[in-house]
């Protein structure tokens, strides 16, 4: 499910780069997310045949992974949830990774007043950013993002708005503030062998040539 | 006027004396925000609210040849969120929805319009595991 405003024309050459199986659906309104109270991507539910959740969890990487990220590359997520879910596919309720309806209730984010007027500002944003308003988008997205500091769906989704690389930058100020003044955790960790979790995805660096030559410039 | 709910965009009437509310002709009520009035009040599928009668014109009102009833008013006594900016209303979750559905550990069903043009409604894949996943471009 790709959660993007964007719509097909933001995703579709990922999706047919992947040459996908399994069933694909673009999420232009975020509606999954908002049901499922996951804040950031890639969030990922196993549903069983009775239709409960018996694991609903965010930062679920699905691979390690590398990604360009303007200039530079990072290194993100390694193999723990996708050897998980191929566990609860083949034994089911037997899976040790399953959760309980308790389990699941105890780790839910809380769905207080803020978190519902923000999902419906941001909505509202949405709209705007689809009709070609970008004044009163930009306007709804700043709302939501000051109701809801800690939703990167909804901060990554309104800057992407202003542009990608204009994003990309404030994802790594950002991430950079956090890392020097926040013990905040951002994500549970997902209670899985190998995981190697942290407290919010924090990239691994591969400095390219092109990057490495900046960040040298930057020091003059 | 434009109502924003449940990931669907409703184009619906607008009462001429809305006097900032939002008012909803109940014909359209259940396209434009999925409840509907039954004799035990209103319903969003199996969630029914009483509607207090001694308030019944807070909630119904006949203008413009129609019956109406108000929306906002309404939302506010669940504690659903709502935003407005012109004609446009947007509506967040419905609190006991989003609540009790994740804490009874049903999954919510939600209907969406895969790549292909077919329509995945997440209750048709009952008797089937079902992993969702969520990425973005961004």
């Amino acid at each position: 499910m790709a959660e993007d405003s964007g719509g097909p024309k933001a995703v579709d050459k990922w999706f047919d780069r992947a040459s996908p199986t399994y069933r694909c659906v673009v999420d232009p309104t975020h509606q999954i997310s908002s049901l499922f109270g996951w804040v950031n991507v890639p969030s990922a539910a196993w549903i069983d045949e009775e239709g409960r959740i018996v694991r609903s969890s965010e930062g679920a990487y699905p691979a390690e992974t590398t990604y360009r990220f303007g200039i530079g590359k990072v290194r993100l997520g390694n193999n723990a949830f996708a050897t998980a879910t191929r566990d609860w596919i083949e034994r089911g309720a037997h899976s040790e990774h399953v959760w309980s309806a308790k389990q699941l209730a105890e780790r839910l984010r809380p769905v207080d007043d803020d978190t519902l007027l923000a999902e419906a500002t941001f909505k509202l944003a949405l709209h705007f950013e689809a009709t070609g308003d970008g004044t009163r988008a930009r306007r709804h997205f700043a709302a939501a993002e000051h109701l809801a500091p800690d939703n990167w769906n909804y901060l990554r989704q309104g800057w992407t708005h202003t542009g990608t690389a204009y994003a990309h930058l404030k994802v790594l100020r950002r991430t950079n503030r956090l890392r020097k003044t926040s013990d905040k955790s951002y994500y549970d960790p997902m209670e899985l062998p190998g995981e190697n979790y942290r407290r919010f995805t924090e990239p691994e660096w591969l400095w390219t040539p092109a990057a490495r030559r900046l960040k040298q410039l930057l020091r003059r | 006027m434009i109502i924003l709910a449940n990931g669907k965009t409703n184009e619906v009437s607008q009462r001429t004396e809305a006097n900032g509310a939002l008012w909803v002709r109940l014909d359209e009520l259940r396209g434009a925000t999925g409840w509907q009035m039954k004799p035990e009040g209103a319903c969003l599928g199996e969630l029914c609210v009483p509607l207090p009668a001694d308030r019944r014109e807070d909630w119904i009102a006949d203008a413009d040849g129609w019956v109406w009833f108000c929306y906002s008013e309404f939302a506010d006594m669940i504690g659903q969120k709502h935003v407005r900016d012109g004609d446009v209303w947007s509506l967040g979750s419905v609190p006991e929805v989003r609540r009790s559905g994740l804490e009874s550990a049903i999954a919510p069903d939600f209907e969406i319009t895969e790549r292909n043009g077919d329509t995945l409604r997440l209750s048709d894949l009952r008797g089937h595991k079902v992993v969702l996943f969520t990425w973005s471009s961004w």
